[in-house]
């Protein structure tokens, strides 16, 4: 079943150029997509027209059959969670305890049920001893990990990402991506939104987006071997892809080698 | 800068601490009127040792509340001289000329000199400012050798010292009260319980919890932005830009480059935090339900029912005595 639905969706901040133009794209139930794209690709633009912050120029976006628009916004929006790429900048609430109720006060729970969440999911995101603390007093990662807890306590059934490790050191990076690994195993729809391969390639499909047009989509073995789109996309490629590449155009047909370097690629 | 502390709550556990902050912002309201209606200085006075009382049992050190007064001082110093020169009604205290003189000018001079040097040793400057203003004044009226320069006399009558020290005492009170307030009450109780106080002001179309949230978030983000502030300042100095030294020019210079990348970077940040509020469902004006309660207690009732009974006295006895 497709929980998200983009038709020839097209949107621009200036009259003159196109953000995003005619992206088509279908997100299943419970699978994990990675956007994948240049800095000014229209990643970000992507995620602010699903979750209804922007408002399309054309086409059609449906979440979990219902069509986006002005009045049905707020009921989407319960159904999609996004963790920005700036901790600082999304960190409503006073104290952790605060930010992580935000959402919740919002759709009007009820405060023991509030409560009880906020207990669960700081625990879930390993914070639940900094509940009484102040967004000053954490660290980046600390505070995306608040973040989360605070989309997860609201329940949504899709979680967006946008960048969402981009500011942290690869420790912070390493456990926010596991514990995206783990919410996708426990049935979220995940969009990860990255310009960092490395990222992508543990996503069941990806989207490559360039100067706001589809380059290519599909699983994500087909993509990280369809060396002409890789180059074409002005994205960092892999070390081991690159080497698995340089391999191919000398003719060299060790398997062995190639199959280690294609798992490494794979981040196994 | 990472350590500052908005508002000056120290942690505590009198009975001050364990109030509901919307009792203890009605009650400061109440005894502020109460301080407003007496109008004699025997009164206040009671008001003040009341005041004192409450010091004592919440636990609070006076030195604190010396602090919280200290950026006043020279206000109260100056309300009181003020008052002292020019009520000239009821019996004389004290009639004395004041005589300059060619010596006592030179050690008045000598005086202040001496003063100004040493002023950084003494521990209570302000204390020993008064000092020399009162000793300076003594000399001019009591010791007059060698050649008069000029003379001019100096009355106090009972009526302007009084009425000085009334106002004095009233502006302590009311200081101190809200010192108490800020000291007992953490910035975010206090912000919760303004928004319910305010709760009433929905009717006339404002809105108590927006107004409430804007301060939270105001709060939050000041040691934020105090951050982004010292990080431009380093970046701006590595660049070559003194903020220490240089002409009121270079200081508007200097202020210019820090205001600016603050305010840019401030734009983006609360168009950030306006697209994560909306996008976590937030809407203006909606109904929210909250995390955190209020819970009144029979200890605030009571408090209140005292304050109460303070302004009623304070009424009766500026009514009838
Ligand atoms: N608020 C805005 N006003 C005008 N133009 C914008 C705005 N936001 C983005 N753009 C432009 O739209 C294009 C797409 O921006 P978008 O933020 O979607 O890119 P992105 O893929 O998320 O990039 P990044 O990797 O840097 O986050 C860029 O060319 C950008 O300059
Ligand atoms: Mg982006």
């Amino acid at each position: 079943m497709n929980i998200i639905e983009i038709t020839d969706l097209s949107f621009s901040y200036r009259e003159d150029v196109d953000a995003l133009h005619n992206v088509n794209l279908t997100i299943k139930k419970g699978e994990w997509i990675s956007v994948l794209g240049h800095n000014g690709s229209g990643k970000s633009t992507l995620a602010k027209l699903i979750i209804g912050l922007l408002k399309a120029d054309s086409g059609d976006i449906f979440v979990d059959g219902i069509l986006l628009t002005e009045e049905t916004v707020h009921e989407i929006r319960r159904k999609i969670g996004i963790v920005f790429q700036n901790p600082d900048n999304q960190f409503v609430g006073v104290t952790v305890e605060d930010d992580i109720a935000f959402g919740m006060e919002n759709l009007n729970f009820d405060r023991l049920d509030m409560i009880k969440k906020i207990d669960e999911f700081s625990k879930k995101v390993n914070m639940n001893e900094y509940l009484k603390k102040e967004p000053h007093e954490l660290s980046g990662g600390q505070k995306q990990r608040v973040a989360i807890a605070g989309i997860l306590a609201m329940d949504t059934d899709i979680i967006i990402f946008d960048e969402a490790t981009a500011m942290l050191d690869p420790k912070g990076r390493e456990s926010i991506m596991e514990y995206i690994r783990e919410l996708n195993k426990e049935g979220k729809t995940i969009i990860t939104i990255t310009h960092d391969m490395k990222e992508a390639v543990n996503s069941d499909r990806i989207i490559i987006l360039k100067d706001g047009e589809v380059l290519a989509i599909g699983e994500t073995n087909t993509i990280l071997n369809d060396k002409e789109t890789l180059n074409a996309s002005n994205l960092e490629l892999l070390l081991p892809l690159k080497l698995l590449y340089k391999l191919d155009e000398a003719n060299i047909k060790n398997e062995k080698v190639k199959d280690i370097l294609w798992q490494l690629s794979l981040n196994k | 800068m990472k350590n500052i502390i908005v508002g000056q709550y120290i942690p505590g556990k009198s009975f001050l601490y364990k109030m509901d902050p919307r009792s203890k912002i009605l009650a400061l309201f109440i005894l502020m009127v109460s301080a407003f209606v007496f109008k004699d200085i025997t009164h206040i006075i009671y008001m003040l040792l009341g005041v004192l009382v409450i010091l004592k049992i919440g636990g609070i050190p006076i030195m604190r509340i010396a602090r919280g007064l200290r950026p006043i001082m020279i206000l109260l110093l100056f309300t009181f001289t003020f008052q002292v020169l020019f009520i000239k009604t009821g019996p004389v205290i004290l009639d004395t000329v004041l005589t300059l003189t060619t010596i006592n000018i030179g050690i008045m001079i000598l005086a202040i000199v001496v003063w100004y040097y040493t002023r950084r040793y003494i521990k209570s400057k302000f204390f020993y400012m008064v000092l020399v203003i009162v000793g300076i004044l003594t000399m001019l009226s009591l010791f007059t050798p060698g050649t008069v320069i000029s003379s001019s006399n100096l009355t106090i009558y009972e009526d302007g010292l009084l009425g000085a020290s009334f106002i004095m005492v009233r502006l302590i009170i009311i200081v101190t009260l809200s010192t108490i307030l800020t000291l007992t009450t953490k910035p975010t109780d206090l912000n919760l319980g303004l928004e319910r106080i305010l709760k009433p002001l929905n009717l006339v179309k404002i809105n108590s919890e927006e107004i409430a949230l804007i301060i939270s978030i105001a709060l939050r983000y000041i040691p934020t932005l105090l951050d982004e502030a010292n990080k431009i300042m380093l970046a701006q100095a590595s660049r070559g830009v003194d903020f220490t030294e240089g002409k009121f020019k270079d200081k508007v210079m200097q202020i210019i480059s820090l205001l600016v990348p603050m305010f840019i970077i401030s734009f983006k940040r609360s168009d950030d935090l306006a697209n994560a509020m909306e996008a976590r469902s937030f809407v203006p004006g909606n109904k929210r339900t909250r995390i955190h309660i209020l819970s009144w207690q029979s200890r605030d009732t009571l408090v209140i029912v005292f304050c109460l009974l303070v302004l009623t006295a304070t009424v009766v006895v500026r009514v009838y005595l």
